[in-house]
């Protein structure tokens, strides 16, 4: 794989980030279900997974740089992980509304699993870590360049989100309202 | 509070990733990355209702 390629499935997966990150707040606001504080946390660590790929795309593939998705995805799949086993025992509804089967904290360790697998995968490639003769442009392109935005974006919408959801408390268990806009209201 | 404060520091390790020093984007993305465990880990032995 070359590293023309390899930059190409990076803005690819960033992409990716950026749908998962899009299905939480599609969530959020079309079925008003606020999240709770360990989906807040699966979806810091969903967009910490995007890190590694955008220093990819800036300063070529490097091992270092899918090393901090990895772990990153570990970490995620550990807090959803331990969400899914909460809800585990027979009779108990889950949190939150269920798509396609299955509630958002039972996808988000699927997502995490899938997102070690593909890195794995990604990392058998060593010929994306030789000098590339190909004259790359210095930030991958306009469809490089639009994912990353888009995920810096959405990652900078969720501050403002969750400094309304939770205000300058500790955040809710079960939230139901928004609560820097309860106290102005 | 503490979620705000750990997707503010996710969005700032983004744009050091993307416009700034690559060693400042390793070390400031690693820090995130404990201190997203050390909230984890606070929640996780704490006694909730619901969520954690």
């Amino acid at each position: 794989m070359t590293q023309a390629r390899a930059i190409t499935l990076n803005a690819l997966s960033l992409y990716g980030v950026a749908l998962v990150l899009a299905a939480a707040y599609a969530a959020q606001f079309i079925l008003h279900e606020l999240p709770c504080p360990l989906c807040l946390l699966q979806r810091i660590l969903f967009a910490a997974l995007a890190v590694g790929p955008i220093l990819n795309i800036r300063f070529g593939p490097r091992p270092s740089h899918y090393a901090m998705s990895l772990l990153a995805a570990v970490a995620g799949t550990v807090a959803s992980t331990r969400q899914v086993l909460l809800h585990i025992m027979p009779g108990d509804a889950g949190y939150g509304s269920a798509l396609l089967g299955y509630h958002y904290y039972t996808w988000a360790p699927i997502g995490f699993i899938a997102a070690i697998v593909l890195l794995a995968a990604i990392l058998l490639f060593d010929r994306q870590f030789e000098e590339d003769k190909a004259v790359l442009p210095a930030t991958g392109g306009a469809f490089a360049q639009t994912a990353v935005w888009l995920v810096i974006a959405l990652t900078a919408a969720n501050v403002v989100t969750t400094l309304l959801e939770c205000g300058f408390g500790a955040c809710a268990d079960n939230p139901v309202v928004y609560e820097l806009l309860k106290r102005t209201a | 509070m503490e979620f705000t404060i750990l997707f503010l520091a996710t969005a700032l390790v983004m744009l050091i990733a993307w416009r700034g020093q690559r060693p400042l984007a390793l070390g400031l993305f690693g820090a995130v990355l404990i201190a997203c465990v050390a909230t984890y880990l606070h929640h996780a032995t704490d006694t909730l209702k619901l969520s954690f």
